[in-house]
């Protein structure tokens, strides 16, 4: 049988593992930025039972755009879907704090498109570059994020 | 290049069917880690393009603490320096934890802002220099924290892109080939099976005519 063959079945193996790696990393619960920035440490735990740590300056940036209320609507880390085979990236946002951080950081308008935000490869490496910690990949089997 | 065919034992529909299953798997994982890969290596190069920021600003800022290390020791002299530097040793705190990278966990440092620095020299004996000093190290400090966590991803973002490229190479060049070049094998031996089938049965018509 062709399963049988010991390299394919290594292979099959490893092909596995990549599935799991991917998405291993992905915060359990989503903590509201005000919340985070009462933490000392501020962290999220992730579904692998690592600890993901927030950086500070990153979070007092994220609140010096956004108002008292807007911080404790903001859940953190933003989720950035990647759909298999797409050369976009989707912001997952939930309300419209994330449409407002997004806008903000791009200094453009922005339409979300079935409560998602579509971000193309340049404008992505900038909001990666401002938001390091605050935002997590996830990855999608599917072609549409 | 030719593509090799998998050793199937038995040329039957159950296995083209798992054949195709495989394929379609195969195809999906491969987008997967092709997105991973692109992934990682938009955030290595970013990583790369910070680091020699980094650096370079490091480079300024030494040579700004140093410049103003040798005015302050000028002014006061070494071995007064050394007297009033004796008491500024402090211990640092630096917040270690995690991020994650598209499945690659990267280092992540922070070092605590002391509240209420006291420096531990006097204000009164020493001059603004040594002040500018101690101001400019401070930086080089936060500086070396913040180089050390970049180098450290870049590293790690490395040996993982060339791990991952080698599962998209296998994938790309090596399983999804054959097991495609394997359905076209199994799809040609049923083909010549109906062939035969049908002379099989023409051959048995014309016998049952002769008779």
């Amino acid at each position: 049988m062709v399963s049988e063959l010991p390299y394919e079945r290594m292979l099959q193996e490893c092909l596995k593992g990549e599935f799991r790696v991917v998405n291993a990393h992905l915060p359990g619960k989503q903590k509201t930025l005000s919340d985070l920035l009462d933490e000392e440490y501020p962290h999220v735990l992730c579904r692998d039972g690592s600890t993901h740590l927030f950086k500070r300056k990153e979070l007092k940036y994220l609140a010096s755009l956004l108002s008292a209320d807007e911080q404790k609507a903001l859940l953190l880390p933003m989720l950035l879907g990647v759909g298999a085979g797409q050369g976009e990236v989707a912001v997952i946002c939930l309300g419209e704090v994330e449409e407002k951080v997004i806008a903000k950081i791009l200094d453009m308008s922005i339409t979300p498109r079935q409560r998602k935000i579509v971000l193309y490869r340049p404008q992505l490496a900038l909001v990666r570059k401002l938001l390091r910690t605050s935002t997590q990949y996830l990855f999608s089997p599917k072609s549409e994020v | 290049m030719p593509q090799q065919v998998l050793k199937v034992v038995r040329p039957t529909k159950i296995e083209l069917i798992k054949l195709r299953r495989r394929l379609s798997l195969a195809s999906r994982i491969q987008k997967i880690v092709k997105d991973r890969v692109s992934i990682l290596i938009l955030e290595f190069l970013q990583i790369a393009k910070q680091t020699v920021e980094i650096k370079s600003q490091l480079l300024a800022e030494f040579l700004g603490t140093y410049k103003a290390l040798s005015i302050a020791a000028g002014y006061h002299g070494y071995i007064a320096l050394e007297k009033e530097l004796i008491a500024t040793e402090r211990d640092l705190e630096i917040a270690a934890g995690l991020r994650n990278v598209g499945g690659v966990r990267i280092p992540a440092f922070e070092l605590k802002e002391a509240q209420g620095v006291v420096r531990g020299y006097s204000l009164v004996d020493t001059s603004s220099w040594l002040d500018q000093t101690a101001q400019l190290s401070g930086k080089c400090l936060e500086t070396i924290v913040e180089l050390a966590e970049l180098q450290r991803g870049l590293e790690l973002l490395g040996r993982e892109i060339s791990r991952t490229k080698r599962i998209l190479n296998a994938l790309e060049y090596l399983i999804i080939p054959s097991l495609q070049a394997t359905i076209k094998y199994l799809y040609m031996k049923f083909e010549e099976r109906d062939r035969e089938e049908k002379s099989r049965l023409k051959r048995v018509k014309v016998l049952l005519e002769q008779k």
